[in-house]
């Protein structure tokens, strides 16, 4: 198979990234994978694992198993903390590229670290001052963030945009009380929690959350927000973490408030009367949310049965957050010429072509285009792979 | 790249045409991207034309590409790499990927090929739901499919105008979103026609699929009506009129519609369970081909080198089908190459002096790899994904797997019984794909671990034969850990259900001897489970610890 000197930038090294970086490869095509933050694997690499007695079918643990494909590669070229600068489009495909501006969400520390142990570096320095304050504390192998990142310019024969999601910022449906009551968690925040503590505690004290509620649909479905589309997700990882959650402490008491559940695996009828005998489910989105004593939290909402108000309290409120258009959408958009959907996700040249676009040699894979989980990104990346593979006409 | 491994390796020929089953637009597209990278298609077709299965619901939504799509027959007719056989089925099928026997018949004609991948592309079947609402269909009351023939001739839509329409969808079925875009769909064609007013009985609402809210959203505007039902509205004299009770509103809503639209559920193909039998693939939840273990998404049948695309796996609209095909044409050349294939030569070896042929392993490889001849058992090294399950099963113990022998094995576990000042010495036998990755995690994030743990990495929990349990005990083991993925994400499907037999089997040897059942323990794991492993192994240390040092050393 004659593939040399072909070579491909992809552009995000979340999961859908990683896929086409890994398929392509495979291809002994040349990658060059731009990432901006100091991490690889995106958001899907900071997921837990929600099999109970057994696989829930999550995909998180395909992440790791990917993300190590993809750093054990010689033929790919990991660019950490970078960001595209412009392209020039002159026979091959010419992107200029610069040190990201990335800076960390909330950084208390000097250091951060991946999540993922394939993470190289593992540990990357953000504050340098915090740092030299307490020199023990910084882990050996600890990069400077300011001395990461790649400046320069890339011939390329493709692009593959994979720059992925942003989170529903959840501080945005102010009524919830996120990020000022600390008992309000975000799903990603969930997934975190379990994850570094293998059970479920109240962030306020640190003690198991015995009543639990899930709010779904937060910023999805969203008329006001003008957010006219379902992220696909929430419903799947909702009752995913619930069935963990029950799982460890059968006393457990959990209410997920919904408009209307999505299918969740392939037996999607089966696992929804599972959870029905273990849940409880309420058909209304609660709209206010307020502070209780020990900082438990009181919603108001709608008993269908009689059309009452009623008020209760919960130890625990997790709102299940959407997947919303990455951040760099419109950035990307302008430098590569590619339009987004009405939606302000990436537009693929029709249903079929998903991963196609409008701009020859520039290729979509994964969220970028829409809402997916992880193994619908997976596959799209997969398709954006065979579409490069043929447009690259290597044979 | 280094060259070190090829000395272990060795090149062997394998068939490079593909048989792809089913000749609907899904196994038409898959023969024509797998054609298009240069490999000879054999597409079988049961009925007398390709593309016959396509019913308007696989078209849902793609009117604009449907266009581009009507000459794919014709595309594929001319296509001097691709062999269509139609009223032809697949009878048996022999040997293991890179070279599979296909028998077909056509007729009274058996034809025989020699392929190296199969592609399965069966179409969805649909179904009638309006006895789940006690009603018989009748010029009145029509099922989606109807209503889509109706709305697609210009004669019978100009019938429509003036007339209430009930759809009722979700109620007699949990549904999915291909179900609910049939309905959204003939909604926003019935609200084009004058005087049409649509009302919507509908359960939970299956949005999740791109556009679908949009489409909700601008039905609504144009006036269609949606009631969401926990339960199915009271429908009388086979739909003369329909009522519920109205929690908000605290009364009853009643219509009489002029037409009732009933949704239709999609269900696997009647042929699938025939197939797989064939094929020797797994049957998964409701009949699709393909179980629910992540390890296969998308495309991936328990058998390397047997493919499953749209509705063969699951309900499939042509897009998600299209993604299917695609990953499969690149699976496709990955695995067949240009019919050259450097495989190691050691990946799973039968010594003929011991394999009496009882055909252990050939019943239980989860990845149907294993064939035999005239004086063993053969071992696919293409096919083989070196799990190990067939090592430990086998009673003769003939099967040795490459890099993961016996002997190297007990090796190791001598090895790893040491102690850290007296602290328990731990075992635990870990799979590659997700304890020994939770444990270097574990490592590498510096979490809580025993000074006296020793990870021995196994290809799969498949591997971990009751004997290397009994060793370590005998070694001087204080306990014994079994760390396997956990069931239903089994790269090798089922061999964490062995290793759990085994360690079953091992409680009942320990009772005999006396040692106690809590210095041995059976857990699933996963690759990103850290923490988890870390509470895991420390839980381990403090029930030993309780129990004390092991009696056998």
């Amino acid at each position: 198979m004659s593939t040399k000197n072909k070579k491909v930038m992809v552009i995000g090294g979340g999961i859908a990234g990683l896929t086409a970086a890994w398929e392509l490869s495979r291809f002994n095509i040349d990658v060059e994978l731009i990432e901006k933050t100091p991490f690889l694997g995106g958001y899907a690499i900071r997921y837990c694992c929600k099999a109970t007695d057994e696989c829930r079918q999550c995909g998180a643990c395909t992440v790791e198993a990917m993300l190590k494909n993809v750093v054990n590669e010689p033929k790919i070229r990991v660019h950490l903390a970078t960001d595209v600068e412009k392209i020039n489009n002159s026979g091959r495909l010419s992107v200029d590229l610069k040190k990201s501006s990335y800076k960390p969400d909330s950084a208390t520390e000097g250091v951060i670290r991946g999540y993922s142990k394939n993470n190289s570096p593992l540990h990357v320095i953000v504050d340098k001052e915090k740092c030299e304050e307490n020199p023990d504390a910084v882990p050996e192998g600890a990069v400077e963030l300011d001395t990461m990142g790649f400046s320069g310019k890339l011939d390329v024969d493709a692009v593959i945009l994979a720059s992925g999601f942003k989170p529903f910022d959840a501080e945005q449906k102010g009524t919830y009380g996120y990020e000022k009551f600390p008992n309000v968690v975000t799903g990603m925040d969930l997934e975190l929690i379990i994850r570094e503590n293998a059970t479920v505690v109240r962030p306020s004290d640190g003690k198991t959350a015995q009543k639990i509620a899930f709010i779904q649909c937060v910023g999805s479905r969203d008329e006001s927000l003008g957010n006219l589309w379902c992220s696909q997700v929430c419903c799947p990882y909702a009752l995913r973490m619930a069935e963990r959650i029950k799982h460890k402490n059968a006393d457990a008491e959990i209410t997920v408030f919904y408009m209307d559940i999505q299918n969740v695996g392939k037996d999607y009828a089966g696992f929804y009367e599972k959870c029905k005998t273990e849940f409880r489910f309420v058909r209304n989105i609660p709209v206010d949310v307020f502070p209780m004593e020990n900082d438990s939290l009181s919603m108001r909402y709608m008993n269908e049965e009689d059309g009452l108000c009623i008020n209760e309290e919960f130890d625990l409120l997790v709102l299940s957050v959407g997947i919303m258009p990455g951040p760099d959408n419109s950035n990307l958009s302008d430098l590569f010429d590619v339009v987004l959907n009405e939606d302000g996700f990436f537009a693929g040249i029709d249903k079929l072509n998903s991963t196609s676009t409008l701009k020859d040699g520039i290729f979509l894979a994964g969220t970028v285009a829409g809402p997916k989980d992880i193994a619908a990104s997976m596959a799209h990346a997969g398709q954006a792979a065979s579409e490069v593979i043929k447009h690259l006409g290597v044979s | 790249m280094t060259d070190m491994k090829n000395t272990d390796m060795e090149e062997i020929n394998i068939a490079t045409d593909v048989l792809v089953l089913g000749g609907g637009l899904t196994g038409i597209k898959a023969a024509s991207e797998i054609a298009g990278s240069g490999y000879k298609v054999i597409l079988v077709e049961k009925d007398a034309e390709l593309g016959s299965q396509k019913g308007p619901e696989s078209l849902i939504g793609l009117e604009e590409e449907y266009k581009g799509l009507q000459d794919l027959d014709d595309k594929i007719k001319a296509d001097s790499n691709v062999e269509i056989l139609t009223q032809t089925s697949l009878v048996s099928t022999a040997g293991v990927t890179g070279d599979f026997i296909a028998r077909l018949s056509k007729g009274e004609e058996v034809i025989e090929h020699n392929v190296g991948a199969i592609v399965v592309a069966t179409d969805f079947s649909v179904g009638a739901l309006n006895e789940k609402y006690g009603l018989s269909l009748t010029d009145n009351v029509l099922t989606q499919s109807r209503m889509d023939e109706l709305l697609a001739s210009e004669a019978d839509k100009e019938k429509l105008a003036n007339k209430t329409v009930a759809f009722l969808v979700g109620l007699g079925q949990e549904g999915n979103p291909l179900v609910l875009e049939r309905v959204l769909r003939s909604v926003l064609a019935l609200q084009e026609i004058d005087g049409c007013n649509v009302y919507i009985y509908a359960g939970e609402l299956k949005v999740a699929s791109n556009g679908l809210e949009r489409m909700y959203k601008d039905s609504r505007e144009k006036g269609a009506v949606f009631f969401k039902l926990t339960e199915k509205p009271e429908i009388v004299e086979n739909g003369k009129t329909i009522s519920f009770f109205d929690p908000v509103a605290r009364r009853d809503i009643e219509i009489s519609p002029d037409l009732i639209v009933v949704e239709e559920e999609m269900s696997a193909n009647h042929l699938n369970e025939e197939l797989a039998e064939i094929l020797r693939i797994d049957v998964g939840p409701l009949g699709f081909l393909q179980k629910d273990n992540v390890h296969f998404f998308p495309i991936r049948s328990n058998r390397e080198g047997i493919f499953v695309a749209g509705s063969t796996r699951e309900i499939s609209g042509l897009p998600s089908a299209w993604t299917d095909v695609e990953n499969i044409a690149v699976e496709v050349r990955n695995l067949l190459g240009d019919g050259k294939k450097s495989v190691a030569k050691n990946k799973a070896i039968v010594d003929e002096a011991k394999c009496v042929i009882c055909l252990t392993c050939y019943r239980c490889c989860p990845h149907g790899a294993i064939y035999w001849g005239d004086k063993k058992a053969i071992i696919s090294p293409v096919a083989c994904q070196g799990c190990g399950i067939c090592a430990s099963e086998c009673p003769m113990d003939a099967i040795q797997i490459g890099g993961f022998d016996d002997g190297a094995m007990s090796e190791e576990v001598k090895n790893g019984v040491v102690s850290g000042n007296g602290t328990p010495r731990i075992i635990a036998f870990c799979c590659q794909n997700s304890g020994f990755e939770a444990g270097e995690m574990a490592d590498v994030f510096k979490l809580q671990l025993p000074d006296g743990l020793r990870m021995i990495k196994v290809p799969c929990a498949g591997k971990i034969d009751i004997d290397y349990i009994l060793n370590a005990f005998v070694a001087g083991a204080d306990g014994v850990m079994v760390m396997a993925c956990h069931p239903g994400n089994c790269k090798s499907e089922n061999g964490n259900t062995y290793a759990q037999w085994r360690v079953n089997d091992a409680y009942r040897m320990l009772e005999e001897v006396g040692l106690e059942k809590d210095r041995l323990c059976f857990v699933g794991t996963a690759s990103n489970m850290g923490s988890g492993f870390s509470s895991i192994v420390v839980d381990m240390e403090k029930r030993i610890n309780e129990l004390g040092l092991s009696p056998l050393k």
